[in-house]
């Protein structure tokens, strides 16, 4: 199969190329862009940025009102 | 009670998805925790731990949902732009090469670009999406959780968790790349 990848196409590729979840053949037609696509390589470069710093992010903290009610839930169950 | 507390805040909000009200969302995350603790036993380990607490979740929330006669579309849930380009067509020439390079950041100095500022447009970024591509890039980028347990413990096909995570990646970090061209001297 012949695979030559334009730029529009790669950028839809770039999430499953980093999670490394494409197929053999179309990995390599994304590599071959790349090698010869600074703009292509450059988006790819900043979703691995934007992957890391998301990354750094953290959940909000459960409230302790949260955890009281279902602590009730668990001593409901457990004398029911 | 640590895995409570882990878990709660995404189990509230993967519920939410599925029922009416925060206080149902609420009772559902209850019901899951009863659940998990009277399965625990049988529990073989196939999946991970969180992966099998949120299938109970899930299955409790939507089961709740349709007695609530509330079927939420997926479309709802996972946006309807699943189809459409993450790029912006315009960016590219008739034959699909780069037209408008998107804004050049990897110069700026790193205490720029990993500033608080930029963390809180990711947050903000996040949270304005829809509800499953802001779950599964939560549970993903936040979380740091491996696709197959987000696509089981979400109930999607391997596609479509690929495909809301890379929506969600993009809208990320295009509005990433919109911050750093606003704050770049």
């Amino acid at each position: 199969m012949s695979t030559d990848l334009v730029c529009r196409q790669v950028v839809e590729l770039i999430s499953d190329y980093l999670d490394d979840a494409l197929p053999a053949d179309v990995r390599a037609a994304v590599e071959v862009h790349l090698a010869g696509c600074d703009g292509c390589t450059m988006v790819l470069q900043e979703f691995r940025r934007t992957i890391s710093m998301t990354g750094m992010l953290t959940e909000d903290d459960v409230t302790p009102a949260q955890r009281d009610i279902l602590l009730a839930a668990f001593r409901g169950w457990a004398t029911a | 009670m640590e895995l409570v507390d882990k878990l709660t805040p995404s189990m509230r909000r993967v519920a939410r998805m599925f029922v009416s009200s925060d206080a149902v969302a609420d009772e559902v995350v209850q019901e899951a925790w009863v659940g998990v603790l009277k399965g625990l036993a049988g529990f073989e380990g196939r999946a991970s731990l969180r992966t099998w607490i949120f299938r109970i979740l899930v299955n409790i929330a939507k089961g709740r949902g349709q007695r609530e006669a509330r079927s939420v579309p997926f479309a709802t849930l996972a946006g309807d732009d699943l189809d459409a380009p993450t790029f912006d067509p315009s960016a590219f020439d008739t034959s699909g090469l780069w037209s408008t390079l998107p804004f050049d950041w990897r110069g700026m100095p790193d205490e720029r670009v990993t500033a608080g500022e930029t963390l809180a447009v990711i947050g903000r970024a996040i949270a304005s999406l829809p509800p499953m591509q802001a779950e599964v890039i939560r549970l993903r980028d936040v979380l740091g959780w491996s696709s197959d347990e987000v696509r089981n413990a979400l109930d999607l096909t391997d596609t479509n968790q690929r495909v809301l995570l890379h929506r969600a990646r993009a809208k990320v970090r295009a509005a990433v790349e919109e911050h750093l061209r606003s704050v770049n001297p």
